[in-house]
């Protein structure tokens, strides 16, 4: 009896290819046909087909994008991240040769690895976009595990962040070192105001700090703030004159001049300053 | 270069090679996600969700399982069709309202005009497959319905719906061929 139950439902399941296909399963259906379609050669077969019938229809649907939507995630591709390439170091993987591109494009396949991953905070924003959303997602790559005060106190921060993100003139830069450490920024020049995170150092030892400065031609650098790990750092009181920004080791608590040379350093004319 | 050398290129940290990506999808994507979000300001931002998760996890393209093109019009249609399914869980008992207060119109593919060899095609094709063929295939693909959905507005049972849908899907495979 049970074993006809399950035939049954198997049987069920076989017929689902096309609304597949075509995106048309709602999110729990669509979740137990993908399992489905780990174990069921036909299946897997029928959509790879159907799934190319249907890009068809979307072909006929091309329609120029908006201008400002060119620039906006080309910014946001230059200050976000790329997922590590899965496969590589997870052999695992060979269990799903045969998904669809539906399937991979979802999500990543099922974590068979063990590699620890680091789950990006979302965070809840009502005024950024949907791609500065993402940035500060990037930014805020954080491992699970954190208090909820902690939480908070991310998500007021990323709130203020949303603002800088949301000027029409908000761009991105960053920069990296051939051991991928660097400075990532998204700047508003109209705000005066930037959004500062370093990633990839470790903290200095020794009770030293990581201190962040504005230099700007013929005055001496302005000290920006500390800088807390990978936490983002908001600058403000930006000016047209601002140059470059530079990160030193500074002794704890900060100094007013650098006494140091710069570790990493990051010109902003691309986003809007410097002129 | 071709989208699928581009996506290779672009999994590798390419950022000139999304560029060019960029040139070659970002027409394809938007419209897409337009014809099923419908809504202007929404659609871009589904599309620049789209457009940039292409960056982020290019390196799950593999080019032995289809081509590029098709992997990321898939992936735009069902970031489309989840935000609309969103969008309208929030606003059921309005849709259920205005449902009652007029019947929509089924075959709205042809409502916009534009013309596009491609576009005309893929209509003579549809109108060659029979109209519950065809409501079914555009209310799921264009619309973003669940096939449970589109039972219920066509009053059919599940199981009809479903062959009605390969069958569609199958009938246009033959007509519009090869060409891509
Ligand atoms: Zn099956």
């Amino acid at each position: 009896m049970n074993a006809l139950r399950r035939l049954l439902r198997r049987e069920d399941l076989h017929s689902l290819a096309a609304p597949y296909a075509l995106d048309s399963l709602d999110a729990g259906e669509r979740r137990r046909f993908e399992k489905h379609l780990d174990r069921c050669e036909h299946c897997a077969g029928e959509v790879r087909a159907l799934s190319e019938d249907a890009v068809r229809l979307a072909w006929s649907t091309a329609a120029p994008a908006p201008a400002a939507l060119r620039e906006r995630v080309l910014a946001a591709v230059r200050a976000t991240p790329q997922e590590p390439v899965p496969g590589r170091q997870a052999p695992g993987r060979e269990r799903t040769p045969q998904l669809p591109p539906h399937v991979w494009g979802t999500q990543p396949p099922p974590a068979r690895t063990r590699t620890p991953r680091v789950r990006p905070l979302l965070v809840p924003l009502t005024t950024a976009t949907a791609a500065a959303a993402l940035v500060v997602a990037g930014l805020f790559a954080v491992q699970a595990g954190r208090t909820q005060d902690r939480l908070d106190a991310e998500r007021a921060r990323a709130n203020e962040i949303a603002q800088v993100l949301a000027a029409p003139d908000a761009r991105a830069t960053s920069s990296k070192d051939a051991r991928g450490r660097g400075i990532a920024v998204i700047a508003s020049a109209t705000e005066g105001r930037a959004v500062v995170t370093l990633s990839g150092y470790d903290s200095p030892p020794g009770g030293r700090v990581h201190q962040l400065w504005l230099m700007r031609p013929d005055v001496q650098p302005r000290s920006l703030g500390l800088l807390a790990g990978d936490t983002p750092l908001i600058a403000t009181g930006l000016d047209a004159s601002a140059m470059s920004l530079a990160v030193t080791v500074e002794p704890g608590g900060g100094s007013a001049q650098p006494t140091s040379q710069p570790i990493a350093q990051l010109a902003l004319k691309s986003v809007g300053f410097g002129e | 270069m071709e989208a699928d050398e581009l996506l290779v290129l672009v999994a590798g940290g390419d950022q000139k090679a999304f560029e060019d990506l960029y040139g070659l999808v970002s027409g394809p994507v938007f419209g897409l996600v337009r014809r099923v979000v419908r809504d202007p300001a929404q659609s871009e931002e589904v599309a620049q969700e789209v457009l940039l998760e292409l960056w982020r996890s290019a390196g799950r393209f593999d080019p032995a399982r289809g081509s590029a093109l098709s992997w990321i019009l898939t992936l735009a249609h069902r970031r489309a069709v989840d935000r609309v399914r969103s969008v309208r869980a929030a606003g059921e008992r309005e849709e259920r309202e205005a449902r009652r207060a007029h019947h929509p119109a089924f075959d709205q593919v042809t409502e916009e005009v534009e013309a596009g060899l491609e576009r005309e095609w893929v209509r003579h094709c549809l109108d060659r497959l029979t109209a519950l063929q065809r409501q079914s295939v555009t209310l799921a693909y264009y619309d973003g319905y669940t096939y449970r959905e589109v039972a219920e507005r066509l009053s059919l049972p599940l199981g009809t719906v479903k062959t009605r849908m390969r069958d569609g899907l199958t009938r246009l495979r033959e007509c519009l061929g090869g060409a891509a």
